[in-house]
């Protein structure tokens, strides 16, 4: 492209006058000197000094000269980089694949991570949190009592608003099938707590909270699409939530996701002072006050907290400790190391990349070290070489970046679609103008680092053109920055091996954890049974006992069984409560360990596959009759018998029911993993006939146990068990037709979610390791081949004087072998160094794992002396003559 | 004089020797360089060349401006003009050497001092 004369400040040609203008002047002046026309023309010029350097210099000071130089020098670059398309294509797809792998990770972490939660102010938005210090547990109790509750409410003052929620499942019916939909409680307050309405119709109102005011919610916009095609007039109209008229006063907006992906609607929690409880059963939110701090609303509900004992003593409240976070951090603190792990471990594919890719450069720089010799002879100066490669290196790092940001808007989209389950705020990843940013930031950045390197070596050690004619044996300096970042890539390569390795180790420990229950062949189903039509727990138990029945009948099943709450399911804790012991008294100021409960039909141990160790099952004529029994797991006797026998022991539900109702312990089972596959400390369970527990006649505060009108099924076949589903939905019409079913899946898949988080780390570091053990493979190769190729003569002369081939391998193999080591020295001392940073995602692996650093070790040096091997084999098998001909 | 005996220009002082020649009126590039080399003695290793690039940038500082005339020898050439601007800036460029020149010969030969 050649600017327009018109635009230019000064033209070529008008210098180029001013120029001869000069030199004519100047060879008049030393003609009347006296000197010959040819000497006074000679003077002249050499007087003048470099014409086409000044030609060039007064150029540069051109505003336009600038672009049209760019763009010849791009264009020459392009030529000469599509004169080498392999090389071309090697260096662009290594930094597509590195760019594109950093943008989307850092797309993930950059949406979850730092952007600020969507919520007005969202910084002085706080989850309350607790510790207690006493029972060795410094934070993370994120359960509150509607006592603490109105506590807050009524007397807090650093903090402006303070909301309760909870997570429940519903079924919503009336206008369209019956469906089970996921809701949150919310006291009404929740609107100011995060500064968000409704974008049709309107906030609950303060009374609406209130037992027996009519029942209103609001929907999430997805619900209000798919269910009601967005229809407004949805608004005012009255659906049926678990039987009971509700109706829709408002629609959230799309963005709104509180308190996680995936909620339906929203509905008034009932709380009110007069029915105040201990039983810790809500999450809280708040806001705090525009003056205080987060330090401030710590001690101040440490304190009111403190203060509740006096009203309820031994519920725990003297010993809690307010460990409230902000929002963004409650959400997603647990995920944030794996995130920064992740971002790190791309980093450090990238810098394989960039290390790779500047060696492709220098070995180019190096079989260029002639042209640019003869460019600097021929008065180019260093800036228009510097130019010449930097534009290639551009041009490349531009493709690369291109690709790259191609490449990570699929693998965003791929992340988005199978990233774990428990990740957070994943539904609100997406590629937007900070992600092109950074893509654009990181391929110049890309671009510069290598790029840089071999100018610095071609072009400010630019060889005199004599030196560059020459094809010598090549110095040891002129190999030196190659070994460097052969060295470093094994190094980095090393570490992404180890952590990789070590987090496979770990994952493979995770998948040997024993979850307590048989997960195979094993379908689970929730079924929710509306209380307007089952308003009775008779009713209830009679349902359940039909489908158990027909179910039991189906073809292929084996056993069948429900239970109020299955282990990993999302509610985690379900339902739970201390417990009386008879003839023990309580403890004052002691709080006994809370203890899950679960109502189940009979022969749920069966179903599930787990081990009865003592005593007997609950069986069909327990519920029939209703008998006060219950059987109790490992952790259970752990924590209120130590090595007392439990059998035959009476509980009652509630550390102060000194006086029953008591239930006899008839057997002991083992115990099960409840919200994850690692737990440290196994949750206590306790599991009930379900016509001794809480039914929707029976408030759950009644201290009956959980409530049996939503029950999940265990069915275990002999078949697959997904191929049930279909039968399984015709039983339950033929029960009930207006019964929803939800959360269909088979007992694997609950376990393999829960370890979904890990295999997410997993796999995607393993990749990042594979591509830069590939790259470094790649890095070795190319640079020992190179080497090998630049001391062809050497090694003809070698051969010609009678060295064995067999010893010019193995002097080539040694040579590389020594860099192979100090880069493995360096990296081993780097994963070292960084290996307590991965500790916290590792279980039951030592972060320093000799078996992990032994194997990756072995592993990298084998094939980084395979990829030695290959060339020096290569140069041994060379004919002196040919060799020496070829100096 | 040969080449090796003259010395080089200081960084940033061939600015101030194109103002200071550009005083007396308007000067064709070789005139410059003629004049600079007569005040100099021939003491200072200039290329006439490396004038061109100072001039333009110069002259897109506003410092200076040029025009099209005619030279001795009649042929087309262009003619330097000091600018206003440059003026000044000749005026303070020169009070800094001075400065600086005294300051470095105090320290250089501290017995000498004016």
């Amino acid at each position: 492209m050649k600017i327009p004369r018109w635009l230019r400040w000064r033209s070529d040609a008008e210098l180029n006058e001013e120029i001869q203008a000069h030199l004519e002047l100047e060879i008049q002046s030393n003609l009347d000197r006296g000197l010959s026309p040819e000497q006074a023309r000679r003077a002249a010029l050499r007087r003048f000094g470099n014409a086409t350097l000044v030609r060039e210099r007064a150029r540069e000071s051109d505003p336009f000269f600038s672009l049209e130089t760019f763009v010849r020098e791009v264009r020459y670059a392009l030529r000469n980089l599509l004169r080498v398309p392999g090389f071309t294509l090697a260096a662009s797809a290594t930094l597509a694949l590195a760019i594109g792998a950093s943008t989307a990770i850092f797309t993930v972490t950059y949406r979850v991570l730092l952007n600020p939660l969507p919520y007005p102010d969202s910084a002085r938005v706080l989850m309350l949190d607790f510790g207690n210090p006493t029972a060795n547990l410094p934070s993370g109790f994120r359960s509150i009592s509607s006592q603490q509750y109105f506590q807050y409410v009524d007397r807090v003052r650093t903090l402006e608003s303070v909301a309760a929620y909870q997570v429940d499942d519903l079924t919503i019916s009336g206008a369209g099938a019956p469906e089970r939909i996921r809701v949150s409680r919310v006291t009404p307050s929740l609107t100011a707590v995060l500064g968000i309405s409704p974008i049709v119709g309107r906030a609950f109102a303060e009374d609406e909270s209130v037992p027996g005011a009519p029942a209103v919610a609001i929907i999430s916009y997805g619900l209000w699409t798919s269910r009601y095609g967005g229809n407004p007039a949805i608004l005012g109209q009255s659906v049926n939530l678990d039987g009971a008229p509700t109706e829709i006063v408002g629609v959230m907006p799309q963005s709104f996701a509180f308190p996680e992906a995936g909620i339906d609607a929203w509905v008034p929690l009932a709380l009110t002072r007069a029915a105040v409880s201990p039983g810790y059963l809500f999450t809280a939110v708040a806001r705090l006050q525009d003056a205080a701090t987060i330090t401030d609303a710590r001690a101040e509900l440490t304190r009111l907290t403190n203060e509740l004992e006096a009203e309820q003593p031994g519920n725990g409240y003297r010993q809690f400790v307010s460990t409230a976070v902000t929002l963004i951090e409650g959400t997603v603190g647990r995920v944030s190391t794996m995130l920064w792990m992740l971002l790190a471990s791309v980093g450090l594919l990238w810098l394989v990349a960039c290390a790779n890719v500047a060696n492709l450069f220098l070995v180019r720089a190096d079989t260029r070290q002639r042209e640019v010799a003869v460019r600097r002879a021929l008065g180019a100066g260093r800036g228009s070489v510097a130019r010449l490669f930097l534009a290639e290196s551009a041009l490349l790092s531009v493709a690369g970046g291109a690709a790259g940001l191609g490449l990570a808007v699929a693998a965003t989209r791929l992340l988005v679609a199978f990233g774990p389950a428990s990740l957070p705020r994943l539904e609100e990843v997406r590629v937007d103008a900070v992600v092109l940013v950074f893509a654009g930031a990181l391929t110049a950045l890309t671009g510069l680092v290598f790029g840089t390197l071999p100018l610095l070596r071609s072009v400010w050690t630019a060889p005199s053109l004599q030196e560059a004619g020459r094809t010598n044996t090549g110095s040891r300096r002129r190999h030196r920055a190659r070994h460097a970042l052969m060295a470093s890539q094994i190094a980095l390569a090393l570490v992404l091996l180890v952590a990789s390795g070590l987090l496979m180790r770990s994952f493979q420990r995770l998948l040997a954890v024993d979850p307590g229950f048989d997960p195979r062949s094993t379908l689970t189903f929730q079924v929710g049974l509306p209380p307007v039509d089952y308003p009775g727990r008779n009713r209830v138990v009679t349902f359940h006992h039909a489908l158990l029945d027909r179910i039991a009948a189906l073809p292929g099943v084996t056993t069948v069984s429900a239970t109020t709450c299955l282990p990993l399911s999302p509610e985690a804790f379900c339902f739970g409560n201390t417990l009386a012991i008879e003839g023990r008294p309580m403890q004052p100021g002691r709080f006994p360990r809370p203890v899950a409960q679960r109502a189940v039909a009979a022969g749920y141990f069966a179903a599930m596959g787990m081990r009865l160790l003592r005593g007997r099952d609950l069986d069909r004529a327990d519920i029939d009759r209703g008998e006060p029994v219950v059987v109790v797991d490992e952790a259970m006797v752990a924590a209120y018998f130590g090595d007392e026998d439990p059998i035959g022991r009476r509980v009652a539900f509630g550390y102060q029911s000194n006086n029953g109702p008591w239930r006899t312990i008839v057997g002991v089972v083992q115990n099960t993993v409840t919200t994850g596959l690692i737990e440290l400390n196994p949750i206590p369970k306790l599991y009930l006939p379900m016509s001794t527990s809480g039914g929707p006649d029976l408030p759950v505060s009644g201290l009956v146990g959980p409530d049996i009108s939503v029950m999940s099924y265990v069915v275990r076949s002999s078949t697959p068990p997904l191929g049930l589903v279909a039968a399984v939905r015709r039983t339950i019409d033929e029960v009930d037709t207006t019964v929803a079913i939800a959360r269909i899946e088979t007992l694997q898949q609950g376990v393999d979610r829960a370890a979904g988080q890990a295999a997410f780390t997993t796999v995607l570091l393993a990749a990042a390791a594979t591509v830069a053990l590939l790259l470094g493979l790649v890095g070795i190769y190319s640079v020992v081949s190179y080497i090998v190729s630049q001391r062809i003569g050497e090694i003809g002369v070698r051969l010609a004087l009678g060295a064995e081939p067999g010893g010019v391998t193995a002097m080539i193999v040694r040579q590389g072998g020594i860099v192979v080591l100090a880069g493995i020295l360096a990296g081993l001392a780097a994963a070292v160094a960084g290996s307590r940073l991965i500790a916290s995602l590792l279980y039951d692996v030592n972060p320093r794992d000799p078996t992990v650093f032994t194997a990756t070790t072995v592993t990298l040096f084998g094939v980084a002396m395979l990829a030695c091997l290959l060339p020096a084999r290569r140069a041994a098998r060379v004919s002196p003559v040919e060799a020496l001909r070829a100096d | 004089m040969s080449d090796k005996e003259r010395i080089q220009l200081l960084q940033g002082t061939l600015d101030l020797l194109l103002l200071q020649t550009l005083v007396f009126g308007p000067q064709h590039g070789h005139g410059i360089a003629t004049s600079i080399q007569r005040s100099a003695d021939d003491e200072l290793l200039i290329d006439h060349g490396s004038l061109y690039p100072a001039l333009q940038r110069l002259e897109r500082a506003g410092l200076i401006s040029s025009d099209w005339g005619t030279s001795e020898n009649n042929r087309r050439a262009r003619y330097y003009t000091l600018t206003r601007a440059g003026r000044r800036r000749l005026v303070t460029e020169t009070r800094k050497w001075e400065t600086m020149v005294r300051v470095i010969s105090r320290v250089l030969k501290p017995g000498e001092a004016q």
